[in-house]
């Protein structure tokens, strides 16, 4: 048997009802009810008072991991690299920013961090500072045990320069505190329905789906540390309308990922429609892991 | 916890002394999945029963500190947290009257990982709030 997923859930999922319909408990709750052994955070969303987080908070988030054993997993941060109008966030700017947040993030118990960085470019080419700002993080990163990964996320697809760069630091630094995030929304390949008020002159083409074949995630796949499992809808007979998870789950099998499949439900926004989005997400993938050792054994047996 | 709607019921009021009313105000959830620092947003269009109020002119107030649209862009250090309410403050001589009003708000919001040409992000929503005292 290939080595089994992890399954987490991000907090992004509850958007628009955390902190109206949902608290961060009825979330935790939420959360470990699925079996799921892991929850993602993002830092300025779900963080009491961020950044100067009280005692208190920290005490809660604590008792709830504990109450409801669940791991705390990716802490999603960023790099506002449009922060100011008259002038051009600096790289040391940017790296504070991040090193802030790897603080925060090692006390609330995290082992990765996405910073979310600003872009120059119509295909998500990320501002220059990015590489020194995270550069001048990775000692820091290295001594509270966490992973920086930025994540490749639609339109960029994984045979991009933008990866090619990332990888390119990975090699030339030997560092073991930066990996890649994949958003699994890369692999979109039905478009999205239009959102409330969107016309078809305001549609930006991505959204129909920008389709990489999912085997192009071998090639990467050593550098990969963390999945956010985006997804928009799944129907009744566990049929999602978008991402094609009957052959991502094979090819990350086939890859022997062993780490996170995050929920990251981005549907629509209707109150508590979230809960039972995720449920169905879990449902559908564990069901495709089963299968996949199942055939796997079989055809073990066969020889 | 806040409403799940932009505008929240609560706040919705007239400003100045009473008979003598300046303008009015409404309490705004923020249209994010994060809280953001103020020079991310970039003012709100309000429009009431029709009537425009654009985002240079409106004021906000963010915690305890007011910023006209100017002062907002520079503010980098202020942040606008998720769990908490912004305030628009309008001027209008009179006020509203009191009662049931068609309130529309186009919330500008710079992200800084989308392209700028899609920037600012606009999230617009529109509803029925009431003015209870004149």
């Amino acid at each position: 048997m290939s080595p089994a997923f992890k399954y987490g859930v991000s907090l992004y999922s509850f958007t628009d009802d955390f902190g109206t319909v949902m608290t961060l408990e009825d979330s935790v709750a939420a959360i470990a009810d699925l079996g799921a052994t892991g929850i993602e955070i993002l830092g300025e969303g779900h963080v009491g008072g961020y950044p100067e987080t009280s005692a208190a908070w920290i005490d809660n988030w604590f008792t709830l991991l504990d109450k409801y054993k669940l791991e705390p997993t990716n802490y999603g941060a960023w790099i506002d690299t449009r922060l100011y109008r008259t002038r051009k966030m600096t790289a040391q700017q940017g790296a504070a920013d991040l090193a802030r947040d790897l603080r925060l993030a090692a006390r609330l118990g995290f082992r990765y961090v996405r910073p979310k960085i600003g872009v120059v470019s119509f295909d998500l080419v990320p501002d220059p500072i990015w590489e020194e700002a995270i550069e001048r993080c990775l000692d820091l990163a290295h001594e509270l045990d966490i992973v920086i990964c930025p994540e490749i996320h639609a339109p960029t697809p994984i045979r991009h320069p933008v990866v090619e760069s990332y990888i390119e630091f990975i090699e030339r630094t030997k560092t073991k505190n930066f990996g890649l995030l994949i958003d699994t929304g890369i692999f979109q390949d039905r478009p999205l329905p239009y959102f409330p008020g969107e016309t078809p002159e305001m549609r930006r083409d991505f959204l129909d789906g920008i389709k990489v074949p999912p085997k192009d995630f071998l090639a990467i796949a050593q550098y990969v540390v963390f999945i956010q499992a985006k997804f928009h809808a799944i129907d009744e007979t566990l049929t999602d309308a978008n991402i094609p998870w009957e052959s991502i789950v094979p090819m990350l099998k086939q890859a022997g990922y062993s780490g996170y499949l995050s929920s990251e439900y981005e549907g629509e926004r209707s109150p508590w429609r979230a809960l039972e989005q995720v449920r169905r997400q879990h449902a559908l993938i564990r069901k495709l892991e089963r299968e996949y050792d199942a055939r796997l054994k079989q055809e073990g047996d066969a020889k | 916890m806040l409403e799940r709607t932009l505008v929240q019921s609560a706040g919705f009021r007239n400003t100045g002394e009473e008979g003598a009313r300046s303008g009015f105000e409404l309490r705004l959830r923020l249209p994010s999945y994060r809280g953001l620092r103020a020079s991310l947003v970039d003012g709100v269009d309000v429009v009431v029963d029709g009537e425009e109020f654009g985002h240079e002119a409106n004021r906000y107030l963010i915690g305890d500190a007011e910023f006209t649209l100017d002062q907002l862009r520079e503010a980098a250090d202020v942040r606008w947290p998720m769990d908490e309410a912004g305030v628009v403050r309008i001027a209008r001589a009179g006020g509203l009257a009191p009662g049931v009003h068609e309130v529309t708000v186009r919330v500008r919001i710079q992200q800084s990982y989308i392209p700028i040409e899609f920037q600012p992000s606009v999230f617009v929503e529109s509803r029925y709030a009431t003015v209870v005292q004149p």
